[in-house]
């Protein structure tokens, strides 16, 4: 601990504290424009001079240390002259075009001049000007460079947060120029953080441009609807419109960033394909109409023979009071929250990553000595939670451990990165298990333990090599926490999620430290499945009476069984792994109930069509992959004769029940306070908590640990693919996009400007070894199913293997796939052969 | 003086290191490879060598910092990106004795434990980097580079880095940022290279001279060493004199040497003899020049600062009555502006405005007040910026300013030179 004295007040802080936050915590505010946390500190912008006692020269305050018995001095005539000076460098060759600047009114430098600044301009020579024309540097990036105040945090943060790297200086001295290589257009991941935390208007928003201005804009502090990392946002509107979404520098878990989805694809929100009426048999009918229909097409159904489905994206609110409706007004446990994946991989998941344990920050993850990220692309499905992995793992000492059979851009900062055989998760855990194990025996019993038949089965469905496992096993062994990220893939092929409980039991046992974080891809993903909208357990995992998932319910649609299904949210024909089953099952369906923003694919078998909320325009609550429960916040009224999804939920039950309810979001968080003991501390509060230090975590958001123990799970059959195929077979897997997840993101006008139609990713050596050059068009072609896609090439992907986005219309991917046959082969040929 | 420095420039052949070694070289090395590394330390630091690239610190001293965990690898950088306007005494050793250089190297590398070695020369000197080469590839095949060094167990290897025309990289760590491949800008201090320099690993950067210095040293003793010129600030100097003399170039004397025996007796007076001295810059044109009443100032680190000006690179420039020092400032303001690399805002912002000013002012566009606002922006600057260059710039003017802002008061009122 270090005691110093900033101007005369004395303060204790911790050993290498910089001033700046000793200042801050002080209660002292010193201006800044080039210092950012979380990024490397530079100590260029000059504006956070302060005195130091005995020095000669004024100190940034940004990067210097305080030492003990330190006098600072942050307010002297001085410093105070040094500050108006940076400033009048800064507006020396400024652009001062602030009246036509999208940034004025929540200008950096417009606020430190009117609060610092020198009255008056003394700077009467010709400025320097960069260009005369804006110049656009990608879909959503335009730039000013002559407003530029050179901090240099769009280029860190590119560099740093997000790993891309595409943005660099050009040019020296007062013609240095942050911007792209020679000014061309960016292949980036267009999520606009070098817009966010540039202080002025030098990076824009090319959708935002010359449409508001920020003392115009009415805004609310919600949370992204896309995918489970769970970022804290602010969207914004004008006339009803939502014009922006924006992060906020030190709140919420991902601070001032967001990914290309969260930034620039709420536009959703006001699209004009909106449902904003009630539909019965696709005709336009009064609510009382549609929910006259819903009564009669519900009455006197047996509740084995009704179901519901619920999507992942709505509120605790709403997918409680769901299940509350199906089990106890319709007497159904048939209640499923997925349609991508059966409710005994949820459960099996759910068992192998201890959710029911209770809440897991990604910060305490990340002071784990080994990160292993298993089952996920989390680079391309959750960005921002790649972000914080990024940022911590350069800063730290650790191994971080990336197994997955395609690339990412998350590779560049792993220690090891493994690449396997699609739904070979289970193999590869075990495999890793096998060797710790062998840790314990003597050197020639571990070379024949490593040898064994089944290691070599093991290594062969895997597709990996044994020096690959066994130096994973060994940093594993060495360390003494470990954090294992578990993602998607387990959900998908579920008999990896035997071998992660294993893998997780067998470093228990060594006694060492390990915690589980699951990734997922839907906003409310793990809320779901804690209000109890699955078919086994109800709120808080309570055992329930077993039901039907989502898969059962088609299959005994099928057989004629399903009298009646209330769909929320979700467009099953779309997402079920094998479409065309899917289709013909939901006709089969005697009373089709969809509620939705949008006319989906499911929607348009329904009898009756309900008009749905977006996450703008209701209030509620998200649980995050972590187990944070985090509010959303009403921003816009409701288009039409929408209504909120938890006002048609309680609206269906009085139909049936006057009682039904509680009645209003307020009461309904309070009973699921009291029923589920995993939320009995939530408050809608937690959302506003501003995190006084840089830790951006509120661990007070996490949920608590169940009451109850989940039973253990089953075994799966295994569905990898052996790695023998013909010269243009490929093992078929999918999943998120960058730019595209779920629905929500086909509707956003400024995504589908990043990238319209499907993509197939390969390895960049299987597409030299066929030919192919990336952005081709090419032909691929399954058992049941053929799409043209743009062929992307990757490089150091897992060779054989072929990706497809889950997202995209043109390609609808779920074809592809059949019920029982697991991963499917396709070729790929040019598009003209 | 016995020449130390430059004893073998002019000999024909000197670059060849069978020449070099006929003329005694090698001999300190290899003689030092039977030494401890420390004393080596021990030796340089009781010489009392101060740095010559400008900074004029302890060289045994910043050695002694580098620290002694085997096991931590360390590396040398020698700053040979001489670009100081004025300067061009490391190239005469680079081009003519680079077996000099490299023995200092070999000598440092051995007392600090680095088996990595770095030449950041500067781009320009395509000659100076291709005899250092040749010279590198003279010294792997005689075995005083490579693996096992004369069978001492000592493994060493050097390579040459060439910059791209940059003032900035003569700066320490933007020279490390350089070499790593990164935009040539100074990083934050501390941590300081010797704890993390290169790649993060202790470095010591040192300068050509200061290097050429170490053979000798070893050698010779380090009482030798401090018996040669000034108590304080020891050893041989190489002054590399330009501008109005009869004999300018390069002149190698003990440290302390006077500016009038220098340009008076050394270099033969001034190029013309009715035209009087006028000023004198001391140590690269970031050194706040001085007036023929300094002229008794010894040159060297301790007497140039009580004067208020530094000994610098030794680059001293000579002007006689008919320099017109508002030009003589533009020009020298247009140099630092042109080379400020953009990183902080004083300098970056700064030194251009003060070079629009000084264009005015030398093109008789002056206008009143114009003295007081570059005082008052130099003011802003000096300081503040991230790395000296800033204050070089402000020095430089400064000290014109102080001395002749008559002339600058002159351009002002009347739109043109005083001076011609």
């Amino acid at each position: 601990m270090a005691t110093i004295k900033i101007n005369g007040k004395e303060i204790t802080v911790e050993d290498n504290t910089l001033i700046l936050d000793a200042a801050r915590k002080a209660g002292y505010e010193i201006p800044t424009f080039c210092y950012q946390a979380d990024l490397m500190g530079i100590g260029s912008c000059r504006m956070c001079l302060v005195e130091i006692e005995g020095q000669r020269k004024l100190q940034p305050s940004c990067i210097t240390p305080v030492l003990h018995g330190m006098s600072i001095n942050t307010d002297s005539s001085t410093v105070a002259s040094a500050r108006a000076g940076v400033l009048e460098f800064l507006l020396a060759n400024h652009a001062l075009d602030c009246p036509v600047c999208d940034k004025g009114g929540e200008c950096e430098l417009q606020d430190m001049v009117h609060k610092y600044g020198p009255r008056t301009g003394r700077h009467a020579e010709p400025k320097f000007k960069f260009h005369e024309k804006d110049y656009v540097l990608s879909q959503v990036i335009i730039k000013n460079s002559n407003r530029c105040v050179q901090c240099m945090k769009c280029v860190r943060v590119c560099r740093e947060v997000v790993g891309r790297n595409v943005l660099g200086a050009l040019g020296r001295g007062d013609h240095q120029e942050p911007t792209s290589f020679n000014r061309t257009f960016l292949d980036c991941d267009m999520d606009g953080n070098c817009i966010e935390v540039c202080p002025v208007g030098c990076f824009m928003r090319l959708p935002y441009r010359y449409k508001s201005r920020p003392w115009d804009l009415k805004g609310a502090d919600t949370i992204c609807p896309y995918c489970a990392t769970g970022c804290r946002m602010v969207i914004e509107e004008r006339d009803g419109q939502l014009l922006r979404a924006r992060a906020q520098l030190g709140v919420g878990l991902n601070s001032e960033t967001l990914c290309a989805r969260g930034r620039f694809g709420c536009d959703f929100v006001n699209s004009a394909e909106r449902i904003t009426k009630p539909l019965i048999r696709h005709q336009a009918a009064t609510w009382a109409e549609a929910l006259a229909s819903v009564k009669d097409g519900f009455s006197g159904k047996e509740g084995k023979h009704i179901g519901g489905v619920a999507a992942a994206t709505l509120t605790n609110e709403e997918l409680y009071l769901f299940q509350k409706l199906m089990r106890t007004v319709f007497g159904s446990p048939n209640i499923d929250s997925s349609s991508r994946w059966n409710s005994d991989a949820a459960s099996a998941f759910i068992h192998a990553a201890s959710m029911n344990e209770g809440g897991v920050s990604i910060f305490d993850c990340m002071e784990a000595d080994t990160v292993l990220i298993i089952g996920s692309h989390i680079s391309d499905e959750n960005p921002v939670s790649e972000y914080i992995v990024r940022r911590i793992s350069s800063n730290r000492r650790m191994n971080l451990i990336i197994a997955s059979p395609r690339a990412m851009k998350l590779d560049s900062s792993a220690n090891v990165k493994l690449r396997h055989l699609p739904a070979a998760e289970k193999a590869v855990l075990d495999a890793i298990t096998l060797v710790i194990n062998a840790g314990k025996l003597s050197e020639a019993e571990k070379l024949k333990a490593i040898k064994d038949s089944k290691m070599v089965d093991l290594l062969t469905a895997a597709g990996v090599g044994v020096d690959e496992i066994t130096d994973i096993a060994k940093r594993l062994s060495a360390s003494q926490s470990v954090a294992i990220v578990a993602g998607t893939e387990f959900l998908r092929f579920p008999d990896g999620t035997s071998g992660l409980a294993l893998l997780k039991d067998v470093l228990k046992n060594l006694g060492k430290k390990v915690t589980v974080m699951p990734t997922l891809d839907r906003c409310n993903q793990r809320g779901a499945w804690e209000m109890g909208v699955h078919p086994s357990f109800g709120p808080g995992y309570a055992t329930a009476e077993k039901g039907m998932d989502t898969e059962a319910l088609l299959e005994a649609a099928m057989r004629g069984e399903i009298d009646a299904l209330y769909v929320v949210g979700e467009d099953i024909i779309s997402d079920y792994p094998d479409r065309e089953f899917a289709r013909t099952a939901l006709s089969k369906v005697r009373f089709l109930v969809v509620q939705d923003i949008f006319m989906s694919e499911t929607a348009k078998l329904a009898h009756v069509i309900l008009p749905g909320a977006s996450f703008s325009e209701k209030e509620g609550m998200f649980t995050n992959q972590e187990g944070r429960a985090q509010s959303i916040r009403k921003l816009l009224a409701l288009p039409g004769k929408a209504k909120r999804d938890l006002d048609i939920i309680r609206a269906v039950g009085e139909l049936f029940d006057g009682s039904f309810g509680p009645k209003n979001a307020v009461l309904v968080l309070d009973e699921i306070r009291q029923v589920n003991p995993m939320y009995s501390d939530v408050s809608l509060l937690f959302n506003n908590k501003k995190n006084s230090d840089n830790r951006l975590d509120n661990r007070a958001a996490l949920v608590k640990c169940a009451a109850g123990v989940l039973p253990a799970a089953g075994e799966f059959a295994s569905k990898a693919v052996s790695s023998r195929m013909e010269e243009h077979s490929f093992a078929l897997v999918t999943g998120s996009h960058l730019f595209h997840l779920g629905r929500f993101s086909r509707k956003s006008e400024t995504l589908l400007g990043l990238i319209k139609g499907a993509t197939v990713e390969i390895c960049e050596d299987d597409a030299a070894r066929l030919g192919f050059v990336s952005g081709e068009k090419v032909k691929v072609k399954g058992k049941n199913h053929e799409v043209l896609a743009t062929l992307k090439t990757s490089t150091g992907s897992k060779s054989r293997v072929a990706f497809i986005p889950e997202s995209f219309e043109d390609a609808e991917v779920n074809r592809f796939f059949r019920r029982g046959e697991g991963v499917p082969r396709v070729s790929i040929t040019r598009a003209n052969q | 003086m016995e020449k130390i420095l430059l004893k073998n420039i002019d000999k024909p052949g000197s670059h060849k290191l069978d020449n070099y070694v006929r003329n005694g070289g090698y001999k300190a090395f290899a003689e030092a490879l039977k030494l401890k590394p420390d004393n080596i330390i021990q030796m340089v630091k009781d010489s009392g060598l101060r740095g010559r690239g400008g900074a004029g610190f302890s060289t045994g001293l910043k050695w002694s910092f580098i620290p002694k965990d085997p096991t931590i690898p360390k590396y040398l950088c020698c700053n040979a990106d001489e670009g100081e306007p004025g300067t061009y005494k490391d190239r005469a050793i680079i081009d003519n004795d680079p077996h000099l250089l490299l023995e200092g190297m070999m000598l440092t590398c051995y007392a600090i434990g680095a088996a990595n070695a770095y030449i950041y020369i500067r781009g320009e000197f395509v000659f100076g980097a291709n005899r250092l080469d040749e010279a590198i590839k003279e010294a792997y095949a005689k075995g005083y580079l490579g693996k096992n060094i004369l069978g001492s167990g000592f493994n060493l290897d050097m390579h040459i880095h060439r910059g791209f025309g940059a003032y900035i990289c003569g700066e320490e760590t933007a020279l490390l940022e350089s070499i790593e491949g990164y935009r040539a800008q100074p990083r934050k201090k501390p941590p300081f290279p010797a704890l993390a320099g290169l790649y993060g690993k202790p470095t010591v950067i040192n300068n050509v001279e200061t290097l050429a210095c170490i053979p000798a040293i070893i050698e010779k003793g380090p009482k030798w060493f401090s018996s040669i010129g000034p108590e304080k600030s020891p050893g041989p100097k190489i002054y590399g004199v330009s501008g109005h003399v009869k004999k300018p170039g390069l002149y190698e004397l003990p440290m302390g040497t006077t500016l009038r025996d220098l340009i008076f007796n050394h270099c033969g007076g001034m190029l013309r003899e009715d035209r009087a001295l006028k000023a004198v810059i001391p140590g690269g044109v970031s050194a706040p020049l001085l007036t023929p009443k300094d002229l008794d100032t010894p040159l060297d680190f301790d007497s140039l600062a009580a004067k208020g000006s530094m000994l610098g690179s030794g680059a001293v420039i000579v002007m006689d009555e008919s320099t017109c020092m508002v030009k003589a400032a533009f020009i020298t303001n247009r140099f630092f502006s042109h080379e400020s690399c953009g990183k902080c805002t004083p300098c970056r912002d700064g030194t251009p405005w003060l070079t629009k000013v000084l264009k005015r002012l030398e093109h008789g566009e002056g206008r009143p007040g114009d003295i007081d606002l570059i005082e008052s922006l130099c003011g802003n600057i000096f300081g503040r910026t991230f790395c000296p260059l800033g204050d070089g710039a402000v020095m430089a003017l400064r000290g014109a300013l102080k001395n002749f802002r008559e002339e600058f008061q002159y351009h002002i009122d009347h739109k043109k030179c005083m001076a011609s």
